[in-house]
């Protein structure tokens, strides 16, 4: 039996997914190839002496732990509000073609060889945003023509765009060089790297703001999970709730495609597991699978630098390695409940 | 006080094909109890939803307390009026009282939390359809009587004046369609709330409605409202349903049996 949501348990909930991933965090950025002394990295700074301590534990693991979490917590937020308002429980933050559109973008930018950069940012990671957003514009438009069943329309002009834009990712690469192959693939893979503090807390920012956006949407989103004439009847405006939380949901996977490439896994089976565990209303469904998320991504990336360091691997590698025998494990253990109750 | 419901010469037609619901008027009063029937495709859930505001008539006018369904916002239309619908499915593992719960979601402050008003109202209207033994139950785990009941206590813990059914007895054994009937009955004369219910068994609707609007397909005959007795006559029966029926007589109630179809 689980008891009724109340915002005392909310608040309880989230503070004690919090406390985890700072602890998490704070574990993380002590693992690494090099020891690292937490004396040594909070020494008073001498001007003009470098001191490699600090320099690796803020510069390069915390930064990098940080972008973990907010790439973490914008797939798995948005994972949760994706099969909510699909109500597809496959669904995923990719499912709309956010993963082929960003992947084509940072096909293009790699293959016209640009060089500039705007506000700091490489050109792959402009391109990539430009069309993870472009293509969820496109398949919201042809979904919005196909059909009054919106929601088979929606899903059915992702996985068109979806196969039509691989298939133009598969023509470029078959026309690219060597480098320009290798670059791209290890980006599709899903990979992290040090990124300034400005990106860190501009994004960081974004998706915050796009998570607290999506928790107020919440209740509505409960509703709108059963059936849309149904919540219409339980006086919500769905089209206006599913245009709000449809373009939030996209902007933060946007954000985080073009932090770090495309990271499979943690947009489908963080929500879900927080689904098995703590039931699917969505105003704990949401802030937790942002928190759990972020800390999966933060374990998953440690994970990617450690293990065959100095080199590493693509953290989407991992995530899929590691998460996939925890879903099922979860999976099947809530199904033995399940068939435990009359 | 004029009547609860105004409906006004509507019609209706879905895009590319032919009027399903032509000119179409007839007004109930609050706190009456009215069953809808007629032949499957005449009409009868485009005229709830209609009524509810989730389709749009072609033409004429639906008027609730003299206001028009269409120019109200869902969140005042679900005030006033709560449907039950044939089924509704169930993706995700939501227990009985979080289903009942959001009866409730138009009526959050901005926080999005029930208060406890909310919370007393859901735990009556479980009570009430006594499903409150099933309310940590998975939705998805449960009959479809009791799933139907449970959202028959959805409709009431919307707290609205009007409580709209698609044939909430689809489906159920004779003890639950009768216990459904019981509820409704009960909510109207307890709570004087206005009940609409399509129903398919004439004899449920002439022991417990107080008046039937029959929905007629053809042109030559027209859809009638009135009471019971008076709407579902013989020969009504056979030009509407296309089947011969016998009226008998048993201490005041009045049965209708059918007999054979219409050569």
């Amino acid at each position: 039996m689980r008891p009724l949501l109340t915002p005392g348990r909310l608040v309880r909930l989230v503070l004690a997914a919090a406390l985890l991933m700072v602890s998490v965090m704070a574990a993380c950025c002590m693992v690494g190839t090099e020891t690292v002394s937490l004396k040594a990295v909070f020494a008073h700074q001498t001007p003009g002496q470098p001191n490699p301590d600090y320099e690796i534990f803020v510069k390069i693991r915390l930064a990098r732990v940080i972008l973990a979490v907010i790439v973490g917590a914008a797939l798995a937020c948005s994972g949760a509000v994706f099969q909510g308002l699909l109500r597809n429980p496959l669904a995923d933050p990719y499912i709309l073609g956010i993963s082929s559109g960003a992947g084509l973008g940072a096909m293009v930018a790699v293959m016209l060889g640009i060089q500039w950069t705007l506000w700091g940012r490489s050109p792959i990671a402009v391109f990539a945003f430009a069309g993870a957003v472009g293509t969820v514009a496109l398949v919201w438009s042809i979904g919005r023509v196909a059909g009054k069943y919106h929601v088979t329309g929606l899903l059915l002009a992702g996985v068109v765009v979806n196969a039509f834009f691989s298939a133009l990712i598969m023509f470029l690469t078959s026309i690219a060089n060597s480098s320009q192959i290798q670059t791209t693939l290890f980006w599709l893979m899903g990979n992290m790297t040090e990124e300034t503090w400005d990106v860190l807390w501009f994004s960081g920012g974004l998706v915050c703001a796009g998570a607290v956006g999506l928790f107020f949407l919440a209740p509505k989103l409960n509703a709108i999970s059963l059936s849309d004439s149904d919540a219409r009847n339980l006086g919500i405006h769905v089209t206006a709730v599913r245009v709000c939380a449809f373009g939030m949901a996209a902007m933060i996977t946007a954000c985080a495609v073009s932090l770090s490439g495309l990271i499979g896994f943690v947009g489908l089976i963080i929500p879900h597991a927080i689904r098995l565990i703590w039931g699917p209303d969505h105003r704990l469904l949401i802030p937790l699978s942002a928190l759990v998320g972020g800390t999966f991504l933060v374990l998953a990336d440690t994970v990617s630098r450690v293990v065959v360091a100095p080199a590493q691997l693509p953290v989407g590698v991992v995530t899929a390695l590691v998460g996939g025998p925890i879903f099922i494990v979860l999976l099947i253990r809530h199904n033995r409940c399940l068939g435990g109750r009359p | 006080m004029g009547p609860q419901w105004d409906i006004q010469t509507l019609s209706f037609a879905y895009k590319g094909q032919g009027v399903l619901i032509d000119q179409l008027s007839f007004s109930l009063a609050a706190g009456t109890f009215t069953g809808v029937a007629g032949p499957n495709g005449v009409g009868k859930t485009t005229l709830i939803h209609l009524l509810s505001g989730t389709l749009n008539p072609s033409e004429g006018k639906i008027l609730l307390e003299g206001q028009s369904v269409h120019g109200m916002s869902p969140a005042s239309l679900a005030r006033r009026l709560a449907l039950v619908r044939q089924h509704t499915d169930m993706s995700f593992g939501f227990t009985v009282e979080e289903t009942v719960l959001m009866a409730r979601t138009a009526h959050l402050d901005w926080r999005g939390f029930e208060s406890t008003v909310d919370r007393d109202r859901v735990h009556e209207a479980l009570c009430l359809t006594e499903t409150d033994h099933l309310a940590h139950r998975s939705i998805n785990s449960l009959s479809g009587g009791e799933c139907q009941r449970v959202f028959i206590a959805r409709a009431l813990a919307q707290d609205t004046d009007v409580l709209i059914l698609d044939e909430p007895t689809n489906h159920l054994d004779l003890k639950h369609q009768i216990a459904v009937y019981d509820l409704l009955k009960s909510i109207q004369v307890d709570q004087g709330k206005t009940i609409i219910t399509i129903t398919h068994d004439i004899n449920m609707a002439m022991q417990y409605c107080d008046q039937v609007l029959l929905l007629s397909p053809g042109y030559d005959q027209k859809s009638v409202i009135g009471p019971p007795q008076d709407v579902l006559t013989c020969d009504r029966i056979e030009a509407v349903f296309g089947v011969r029926v016998m009226r008998l007589t048993h201490n005041e109630h009045t049965f209708i049996a059918p007999i054979g179809q219409c050569r």
